[in-house]
């Protein structure tokens, strides 16, 4: 190998050769960095929601004039009545909050009343025996709420005190982990709750939370109040259907309703799309941000080796009466750029790891895997060979008798 | 050791073909020391070029030390220039960016030679141009004729047969030329082949025979004395 050799000429031309390496440092430390937060973002987004999303409708309904509880009580269960009566709908039932939805309530759990620190951070969904079929939960222990267990709860009611409630399988884990949740009670607020149900899995409303992406509690009330949402279920394909469909039976059961214009009637995967759109926005401009990080540090590469090899030019011919082959020549220019872009992976991963040690002190980023910093460089360094190719190429092609050229 | 017949180099453009060499016959024996002379644009820088393998020719035969050279590949003519034949340019065409040792170990390297006799061999050569303590030096720190010597070396450090030189002394003043020359010599006495083009007639009469191009022939000036009306006459084109 030519390594020496190559090392001190690079010696001579130090500008060109420490700009490539700041520059393939530089890209290697932001696109490590990029990818580790678009991946974060990605996972984000594809973690299960536990419903079964496809055929799924929320619409929002607020009524109009003053009414008391138990109207809102007749009123609420007659809408439920027209809903899953409409043709194309598999169930329907009443709720203050849907996942992902980003509003909803949260509340503490303990496992004994007179415990000081909950047990845990739970979201609270107000559910009936509807409510599983609705979303399509998945029931893995226990039993569903029946129509008896379901009570009214006015929105004065300051204190929630369910005889029986459904948690997730996380909720139960955590409370629980060595023994099943079924059957054992544990206090919201300070009422006393006996666990009969568990569903594999529940969003919370919101995401990011640090007590957890699915911590939920299912609780059997019927909200009274002037603000509810209807959830319902579709038959396979009668999703646009029903969209237009459903507001329309509800005004024709009752006018004295607002069904805002804007999130009103929305699929769940629109629900989904708003609530991801700031982690999908932000995977996209890193994603745009890597691509031309990475088109312009192959540009520079491209730039500079073609600058070289049009001064090297007398200099190729000589080596080329001297016995190199057009393989020593391109091997010559790749080697060159693969010591040079070793130089900036080096100096690279140093700075990648730097930065991500950075963010994790002012952004509380987690720590950056080492797999991205071995695997942006290994890009790298592929990615300036694939660059110095076409130009190395056109050096192979300098023919010998250049060196009696006069320049 | 180096035999063109009936060779001619032509070059082409879309509208007009220019003779370089055309009929160019000439037999250097193994060992000769020879001097080849003519006007400029008569086709000796084009003679040498094809000689030492570098450029390819249009028609004809080239023997290089008993090889029929016209249907060599790319990497079988590097290979020979790298073996068989040592270069000496009339602009010493050292690499700038590499000092006086690693210039010289150039083709050696490309011979694929292991590292300590690489190093035996440079110094050798260097030793024999008087320039060891000159190893670390790089080109643009030494004088022409030191440059001139570095690339003698060059040539020498591969033990080549052949030894092709382009105007060596054109680039130096008359002392500086001296030592070249002499050194030339000393190389040839110990039985290289040297091939050396040159306008000067002074270093010309120091060759054991001369060859005379003109318009890309050789003119055998001892039969056949012939003025040449113009002297930068460039060669023959024919339409």
């Amino acid at each position: 190998m030519q390594i020496k050799p190559i090392l001190t000429a690079l010696r001579h031309h130090k500008a060109g050769t420490v700009l490539i390496v700041v520059q393939i440092a530089l890209t290697l430390a932001i696109v490590c960095n990029a990818l580790f937060i678009i991946h974060q973002r990605v996972a984000q987004l594809s973690q299960p929601s536990g419903l079964e999303e496809a055929n799924l409708i929320r619409i929002q309904n607020q009524w109009v004039g003053k009414a008391d509880d138990k109207a809102y009580g007749s009123l609420m269960a007659t809408d439920l009545a027209t809903l899953r009566r409409l043709p194309g709908v598999a169930d329907a039932y009443a709720t203050n909050s849907v996942p992902l939805s980003g509003g909803g309530w949260s509340m503490s759990l303990r496992l004994k009343a007179d415990q000081s620190a909950p047990s845990a951070q739970t979201a609270i969904y107000f559910s009936d025996d509807h409510t599983l079929s609705t979303l399509g939960l998945k029931l893995v222990a226990g039993r569903n709420f029946r129509a008896d267990d379901i009570r009214p709860m006015s929105a004065k009611d300051d204190l929630l005190h369910p005889a029986v409630i459904i948690v997730t399988r996380t909720l139960a884990d955590k409370l629980f982990p060595t023994s099943t949740a079924v059957g054992k009670t544990v206090y919201l607020a300070n009422h006393v709750s006996t666990i009969i149900g568990v569903v594999e899995r529940m969003q919370t409303p919101w995401l990011g939370m640090s007590w957890g992406s699915a911590a939920s509690t299912l609780v059997p009330f019927r909200l009274l109040t002037d603000g509810t949402n209807y959830v319902i279920r579709t038959q396979p394909g009668q999703l646009d259907r029903v969209r237009r469909s459903a507001p329309e039976a509800l005004f024709a059961q009752n006018r004295m309703r607002v069904i805002p214009d804007q999130h009103g009637v929305e699929t769940f995967r629109q629900i989904r799309a708003d609530a991801y759109a700031s982690d999908r926005g932000m995977a996209i401009l890193m994603a745009v941000i890597c691509v031309m990080l990475l088109a312009i540090t192959a540009a520079g590469i491209v730039g500079l080796t073609s600058f070289w090899v049009g001064q090297r030019r007398k200099q190729i011919g000589v080596r080329r009466a001297l016995g190199a082959t057009r393989g020593d020549i391109l091997s010559y220019f790749l080697t060159e750029n693969l010591l040079i872009g070793m130089g900036g992976v080096l100096l690279g991963i140093a700075l990648a790891i730097g930065l991500n040690l950075w963010m994790v002190t002012r952004f509380e980023m987690q720590h950056l895997s080492l797999w991205y910093v071995l695997a942006g460089a290994v890009a790298l360094l592929l990615l300036g060979q694939g660059a110095v190719l076409a130009p190395a190429l056109r050096a192979s092609r300098v023919p010998p008798v250049e060196a009696t050229r006069s320049v | 050791m180096l035999k063109m017949t009936h060779l001619s180099k032509v070059y082409r453009t879309e509208v007009v073909e220019t003779y370089a060499l055309r009929d160019f016959n000439i037999d250097v024996k193994e060992g000769e020391f020879v001097a080849v002379t003519g006007p400029s644009g008569s086709g000796k820088t084009t003679f040498l070029t094809i000689a030492g393998l570098l450029e390819t020719f249009s028609g004809g035969e080239y023997h290089l030390d008993g090889i029929e050279v016209s249907n060599l590949n790319d990497n079988a003519r590097s290979k020979i220039r790298n073996e068989k034949i040592g270069f000496i340019f009339q602009a010493f065409n050292l690499i700038p960016d590499l000092n006086v040792f690693d210039n010289i170990e150039v083709p050696l390297r490309y011979r694929g030679m292991k590292g300590a006799e690489r190093k035996q061999r440079i110094m050798e050569s260097l030793e024999r141009v008087g320039l060891v303590s000159r190893a670390k030096h790089y080109p643009a720190e030494l004088s022409g004729g030191q440059q001139q010597r570095v690339a003698i070396a060059r040539a020498l450090a591969g033990g080549p047969r052949l030894l092709l030189a382009d105007e060596p002394t054109g680039n130096l003043d008359t002392q500086m030329a001296r030592s070249v020359l002499e050194l030339i010599e000393d190389i040839h006495r110990d039985g290289a082949t040297i091939v050396m083009v040159t306008h000067d007639p002074e270093l010309a009469a120091r060759a054991q025979r001369n060859v005379h191009i003109i318009d890309g022939q050789v003119v055998d000036l001892a039969e056949e004395p012939r003025f040449h009306t113009h002297a930068d006459a460039a060669a023959q084109t024919h339409p």
